[in-house]
């Protein structure tokens, strides 16, 4: 854990995704999962890979690993679960994650002005900035292509 | 690692138990309302369907006569997206007009419960699945006998099968 004395501190999830670390806040983290199946089938929603199976419940799978390291999610890998909001109805999803997870507390900066939208602040790690990403914004931001299976768009 | 213990709302359940037909296209396992289908045949024994002229519905080939109704023939690899194989078998569906050409019938099931499809889908599945159920650890589509047409789809569908028989009858009138 990393501490800090600014009263702006709060507690994010460092989450590997590729070849980098970023930060997803802690408050909307509901748990590490392993490798379980992911399972697939003929959809066209852009992102989402999958469905897992948690806790008796379907949740979800967004491979954003495309946008943040530009490539699709190696298999066997955990998953992040935390909550989006649509409205004032929340979903669990899940992200797949290389690697452990680290819980921090640290004060939020400003992102850079040119981030993408998903990017909602920095943290300052020992000598390392990891962007925050705001969840909701990342999984809408994806342009619509065809999925992991190959599946086209939207069809009539 | 556990880092909360927030537990969102339980996933929506639409029905109660249901008994099922499962089967395959392109190897990928759908299921499908029993009571939404009322006849299962090979498509061997098809002979009789006919070849419709449109582009505007790729999926959709073929006709059948069924109990002097017209059912339009929907091939499920092509309704999917999947990578298209021979299909073997025909599901004539219930109340609509509608037969799905699949590959395999694996067996007939009862599941306990509908799933509503995630919010985060928001494609043509939406209109393809009722929702998902859980089948041996595995999660299924249950797939929507409503979401092979659209009402859109029947229209052109019923008025390509006009314009093609106002054609023969022209060209009947034409050889006298």
């Amino acid at each position: 854990m990393s501490g800090s004395d600014n009263t702006n501190a709060k507690s994010y999830v460092l989450v590997q995704i590729g070849d980098r670390r970023f930060a997803m806040s802690a408050a909307t983290v509901s748990e590490l999962a392993p490798p379980v199946r992911l399972h697939q089938f003929p959809q066209t929603s852009p992102l989402v890979a999958g469905v897992i199976v948690r806790r008796g419940r379907i949740v979800p799978v967004y491979d954003v690993s495309r946008i943040l390291a530009g490539k699709n999610s190696p298999a066997h890998r955990f998953y992040l679960v935390a909550s989006r909001e649509f409205g004032s109805f929340s979903e669990a999803s899940a992200i797949p994650v290389d690697g452990e997870c680290e819980l921090v507390t640290a004060p939020i900066q400003p992102s850079d002005a040119s981030s993408p939208k998903y990017i909602s602040g920095r943290l300052a790690i020992g000598e390392e900035n990891i962007e925050v990403l705001d969840l909701n914004a990342l999984v809408t931001s994806a342009p619509a292509e065809p999925n992991e299976l190959g599946y086209a768009e939207p069809r009539g | 690692m556990k880092i909360a213990a927030q537990e969102p709302a339980k996933s929506r359940r639409i029905r109660r138990s249901e008994a099922v037909i499962l089967f395959t296209v392109a190897n990928q396992l759908f299921a499908i309302a029993a009571d939404s289908v009322q006849e299962i045949r090979s498509t061997d024994s098809l002979g009789a369907a006919l070849e419709i002229e449109q582009q505007e519905i790729p999926k959709v080939r073929h006709t059948i006569e069924r109990n002097h109704r017209t059912y339009f023939v929907v091939n499920a690899c092509a309704h999917f997206g999947l990578r298209v194989v021979r299909p073997t078998l025909v599901l004539i569906l219930r109340q609509i007009r509608v037969a799905v050409l699949v590959d395999k019938i694996e067996r007939m099931t009862e599941i306990a419960a509908i799933h509503a499809l995630p919010r985060a889908f928001i494609g043509a599945e939406c209109q393809w699945y009722r929702g998902l159920a859980y089948v041996e650890d595995q999660v299924i589509p249950v797939v929507s006998p409503t979401g092979f047409l659209t009402a859109n789809d029947f229209q052109r569908l019923d008025g390509a099968m006009a314009e093609a028989a106002s054609h023969q009858s022209l060209e009947g009138a034409i050889q006298i």
